[in-house]
């Protein structure tokens, strides 16, 4: 009995033993995850911000430049009673926010570091430093500044991340900046460079213990890659001048290769004002203006193309073989089978070149009839279609592809949009305003810069973009070197470029008004009918006629003629482009379009 | 022929194999106090303003003690058990009114910066006294004068203890239970308390029906077992469920609900009683008491303890079981000790993070690290080999204090040894298990391990008695 007891003890003990040592079998060698939270527990990953990639004009003038910056943090346990109202004089902010945002610190931890004032200036950060007020100390982020003011829209604006990208990417992290609209947020990627990582120990407390493994982990930032643009700074400022108090957009494009000289957008404003803390003021004023200056207009607004769009027609009419050069058309005040198409007053029967010069309207109903109720399509409908898929080869209604963000389609109608529309019961005289770039049609001022891009290459474009060299790579994205030829032959454009030649060179010429001695400018105006009250005053234009070196658009919101405004600005961008300066005979021609006033009421209803 | 004869008695019969592991885990206490208080700033490892430094004190202190005890003779602790006893509980009620109160506990006795926990000493002499009783010619656990006596040797320090507000300090009394085990107590009461603790965490993880479910069936098998005849029993419980249910939905019906389920099985119960009358009068009647009585304990205790648990126990008690039970998880609140704990042990893997480097320790994320919850550094500077080998080492030391009791010539060496051990293993048991999550948080040291004075000593003390009356017991054999 007593040995059965004593080995009964023997084996109790021993089984405890056994159970204690099974138990840390388990938790130290088979399950792992007590190592991950150890090390939650003591590692804390400081983030080393990379500098920003920085943004040169196609003539090696900063643009977009990276400045330093300073947040302003503390360690709330180890602040000492300080003049609080001196220092915020001193680093300019309301003492009540710096009370405010050191009390929303030591709410979040004592222990733990804060920022209290974000992006201090560098003078700002200099006086703190004088003052040295023990719990408080700055680090170093690096903001924009934009040297010249201009192309607000075109470079975009950075911002801090915020949950929502968070949530889809996992590189950012809250703090962290990101570019959110135009070529920040397009070049994103290439821009911001790659944050370092400083993993540093702390104890329980958060009070920082030294870096883990001696800094064997730790990485530096590598800084964002600059990159060169397309624009040219001198020449959107001078964009940015001419359409100064009015609302439109100037697109200018380089033929031969698809950059974008200029991009402007009027109002604009300057971009300097989305950066350091004034930033959420600015912004909301802006947005609150009705005029939208943060509107992009010239990538994603919705114009009618107006009579520049006959070009295209006319095109697509002798590619069909239902024109030639020589046929002529009459027109007595108009196109009067239907409900008619007005004209203004020139000479009949007129030929292409001469309804390309004079603008004439029913030359192109015809056209666009013969194009249209072809009887090889069968139907309207067919014809129609056919005529759409022409269109769209011209990038209109389609993505062009650029590198921008948020580019607008714009709109082409098909059959179907008209079946739908008229429920089936319509003809070529219902859709007759597609003929003069009316009715249904929309694009944006860049679509219309790439049409006159396309005419000067005689039926092909490279896709239109900013952003000409990243400075780490040989080339930019390949889409940007590939040739885009429209549905019409090359050897049908010179009839129409003659046209547009005449328009500004000749007689009865619509654009007479952008005649620049000896850079043989093609031109064309449209005066755009729109429900927003007076037509928009737009022109393409390119120059030379031969080896073209700029194609231009210009869209001046409620204008009126094509002439008044739109004609005169183009003219001046291509002389500014082409002979670097505006020859003295023609200096007060931009005081001409400066005093021109145009009635924007509509938009401040 | 005298050096040789004295060379056996003081070194060469005393139990060296003890005496050697009793060194390593002092040792490597003190190493890992070192490593628990370690940080940057830190002087030395002897500076005595550091406890690794004190703790350098207290070995010495010890040394000096232990070497005391090996040569004051044996017949001294059975001569003076019981005045030892005596004074020792004075001093625990000297304690509890003139005494210093530390984290709750008012045990303490403040001589300078220094505190002492007479409490620890208590121990020594409870043993002491236990085996002086118990060992002297005829006592036995059948008669009941002897038996109130033990129950008074144990339950006069755990009383002063309790009121004391030392909960830790006064469990470890019930480790006794080994000690009267092995002297025969019988055996019942152990499976009764296995039962009682089953039950106790059973009441927690399910619900009151289920655990009364599990009750009746557990009864109804036992007697199955004992008797046989099956067939009644399902006609048993048959009658049982359909007069619960049928009662249960007569109260829905009638009173609105007024009857829980629990209740209207436990009227079922009560009723059924008729029954079993009937059956016990055709069947042995001893073992139908035996289910009688089971079954009613058992619902009485659940009814007890969840009373007691919810009156009685402490909220910080009631959560480190709620804790450990899972049946809340507070990892910031109640829950923060045992969670970090786990995380020392757990992140130190196979090998450990190495010596001075546990993170968990260092930068002071488990709380109490170099006094209850030293193991944890244990754990992440050395792994699982760490560990392992700790535990091995204190294995060791218990089955050898075992063998030393059944070594001993009379029961009074027996005895004293058994307590020792028990007293041991019930420390390193609790201690470690909660550092692990395997039982509560009780606020009680790792022997040899934990930083503190008065526990050093008083497990020396302990633990070099035993050693001393081993080897006056071999020198008389000799």
């Amino acid at each position: 009995m007593k040995n059965f007891r004593i080995k009964v003890l023997q084996i109790f003990v021993v089984t405890v033993f056994v159970i204690i040592g099974a138990r840390l079998l388990y938790l130290q060698v088979i399950d792992s995850k007590y190592k991950e939270k150890s090390a939650n527990n003591v590692m804390r990953y400081e983030v080393k911000y990379p500098s920003r990639g920085e943004v040169f004009d196609r003539n090696g003038k900063y643009i977009v430049q990276s400045r330093e910056s300073y947040d302003l943090m503390a360690i709330p346990i180890d602040v000492e009673p300080f003049d609080t109202l001196r220092m915020a004089t001193l680093i300019g902010v309301p003492k009540e926010k710096l009370v405010k945002e050191f009390q929303k610190a030591v709410r979040y931890s004592r222990r733990r570091a804060s920022v209290i004032i974000k992006q201090l200036t560098k003078e700002e950060k200099l006086r703190f430093d004088e003052l040295n007020i023990k719990g408080f100390y700055t680090i170093n982020r690096t903001i924009r500044s934009y040297p010249q003011k201009i192309a607000g829209n075109l470079l975009g604006y950075v911002g801090e991340v915020n949950d929502r990208i968070i949530k889809q990417n996992n590189y950012y992290r809250s703090g962290d900046y990101i570019g959110m609209t135009g070529l920040e947020s397009a070049y994103e990627s290439v821009l911001r460079g790659t944050k370092g990582v400083k993993i540093n120990m702390v104890n329980v407390h958060g009070v920082s213990q030294g870096s883990y493994a001696e800094g064997a982990y730790d990485t530096l930032p590598v800084p964002g890659t600059s990159i060169t643009c397309s624009i040219d700074a001198e020449l959107q400022k001078f964009g940015e001048e001419l359409l100064e108090g009015k609302v439109g957009s100037i697109v200018a494009i380089e033929p031969s290769t698809g950059e974008i000289i200029m991009m402007v957008n009027t109002p604009t404003y300057d971009p300097d004002e989305l950066v350091g803390r004034q930033r959420g003021n600015n912004y909301m004023k802006l947005l609150n203006n009705k005029r939208r200056p943060l509107f992009n207009r010239a990538v994603m607004a919705n114009y009618p193309p107006g009579s520049i769009f006959k070009i295209v027609n006319g095109l697509i009419g002798l590619q069909e073989e239902v024109l030639t050069p020589n046929i002529k058309y009459p027109c007595a005040g108009g196109y009067t089978v239907g409900r008619g198409v007005k004209c203004h007053n020139h000479i009949s029967p007129v030929n292409l070149d001469y309804a390309v010069r004079a603008s004439c309207n029913a030359f192109f109903c015809y056209v666009m009839r013969d194009i249209i109720d072809n009887k090889k399509y069968g139907s309207v409908k067919k014809g129609l279609d056919v005529w759409s898929e022409y269109v769209k080869s011209f990038g209109f209604g389609v993505d062009l592809n650029t590198d921008f963000n948020g580019e607008l389609k714009g709109y082409v109608p098909t059959a179907d949009f008209y079946n739908k529309y008229y429920n089936s019961r319509w003809n070529s005289l219902t859709v007759i305003s597609l003929s003069i770039g009316q009715g249904e049609l929309g694009c944006t001022p860049l679509q219309m810069a790439n049409l006159a891009a396309i005419i000067s290459n005689r039926g092909h474009y490279y896709t239109p973009h900013v952003v000409s060299k990243i400075h780490n790579q040989d080339s930019i994205d390949s889409r940007f070197y590939e040739k885009h030829n429209t549905m019409v032959d090359a050897l049908h454009f010179n009839p129409v470029v003659e046209g547009m030649f005449d328009a500004v060179h000749k007689e009865q010429g619509t654009a007479r008004v952008a005649y620049i001695p000896g850079l043989d400018v093609c031109g064309k105006t449209g005066t755009a009918q729109n429900p927003r009250g007076e037509d928009h005053s737009t022109f393409m234009c390119f120059a030379p006629k031969n080896n073209p070196k700029i194609a231009v658009s210009v869209y001046v919101e409620n204008g009126g003629f094509g002439a008044r405004i739109a004609a005169p600005v183009a003219s001046l961008i291509v002389e500014k482009y082409l002979t670097d300066t505006i020859s003295s005979s023609r200096l007060p021609l931009i005081n001409y379009v400066k005093e021109q006033k145009i009635d924007y009421s509509v938009y401040d209803k | 022929m005298i050096n040789r004869r004295d060379n056996s008695t003081l070194l060469g019969s005393i139990d060296w194999i003890t005496i050697l592991v009793y060194l390593l885990l002092v040792f490597m206490g003190w190493l890992n106090i070192y490593a628990s208080v370690y940080d940057d700033t830190q002087s030395g490892i002897f500076d005595l303003g550091q406890r690794s430094g004190m703790q350098i004190v207290w070995m010495g202190i010890c040394a000096v003690v232990g070497l005391v005890i090996l040569l004051v003779d044996s017949r001294f602790y059975h001569v003076f058990a019981y005045p030892l006893y005596v004074a020792s509980i004075l001093l625990l009620i000297a304690v509890l009114i003139f005494g210093d109160e530390i984290n709750g506990a008012k045990s303490w006795i403040m001589i300078g910066p220094v505190g002492f926990q007479p409490t620890e000493l208590a121990k020594v002499t409870t043993s002491l006294a236990i085996a002086r009783f118990m060992s002297y010619y005829g006592f036995s656990f059948h008669k009941f004068s002897d038996f109130i006596r033990v129950v008074l040797i144990l339950g006069l320090p755990f009383c002063v203890v309790v009121m004391q507000n030392d909960m830790g300090s006064a469990i470890v009394y019930t480790s006794f239970l080994i000690v009267l085990y092995r002297e025969g107590f019988t055996g019942y009461i152990y499976i009764a308390v296995a039962l009682m603790i089953t039950l106790f965490i059973v009441s927690f993880l399910i619900t009151p029906v289920s655990v009364i479910i599990l009750i009746l069936l557990f009864c109804v098998v036992c007697e199955g077992i004992m008797n046989g005849c099956w067939r009644e029993k399902i006609i048993y419980l048959s009658y049982i469920a359909l007069l619960s249910i049928g009662i249960f939905l007569l109260s829905w019906t009638l009173f609105s609900g007024a009857i829980s389920m629990v209740l209207a099985i436990e009227i079922s119960i009560l009723l059924s009683m008729g029954l079993v009358a009937i059956y016990a009068y055709r069947y042995r009647f001893k073992n139908i008491t035996l289910f009688i009585v089971l079954l009613f304990s058992s619902i009485t205790f659940v009814a007890t303890i969840d009373y007691l648990f919810e009156n009685v126990v402490q909220t910080h008690q009631q959560k480190r079981i709620l804790d450990l039970l899972g049946v809340e998880n507070d990892l910031r609140g109640w829950g923060y000790n045992v969670n970090q704990s786990k995380i020392a042990i757990g992140s130190g893997g196979l090998y450990g993070k190495g010596f001075l480097e546990g993170t968990q320790t260092k930068y002071k994320f488990v709380p109490e690290q170099s006094t209850d919850f030293i193991f944890c550094t244990v754990g992440e500077e050395w792994g699982f080999i760490g560990t392992i080998a700790v535990i091995s080492l204190f294995c060791t030391l218990i089955i050898r204090l075992m063998k030393m009791g059944e070594r001993q010539a009379d029961s009074f060496g027996r005895i004293y040894c058994y307590s020792v051990a028990s007293i041991l293993f019930f420390h390193i048991f609790i201690n470690i298990g909660m550092t692990i999550g395997l039982v509560p948080v009780i606020g009680i040291p790792l022997p040899f391990f934990s930083y503190g004075g008065s526990s050093l000593v008083a497990f020396t003390i302990l633990l070099f008695i035993a050693i001393k009356m081993d080897l006056t017991k071999r020198e008389s054999a000799i």
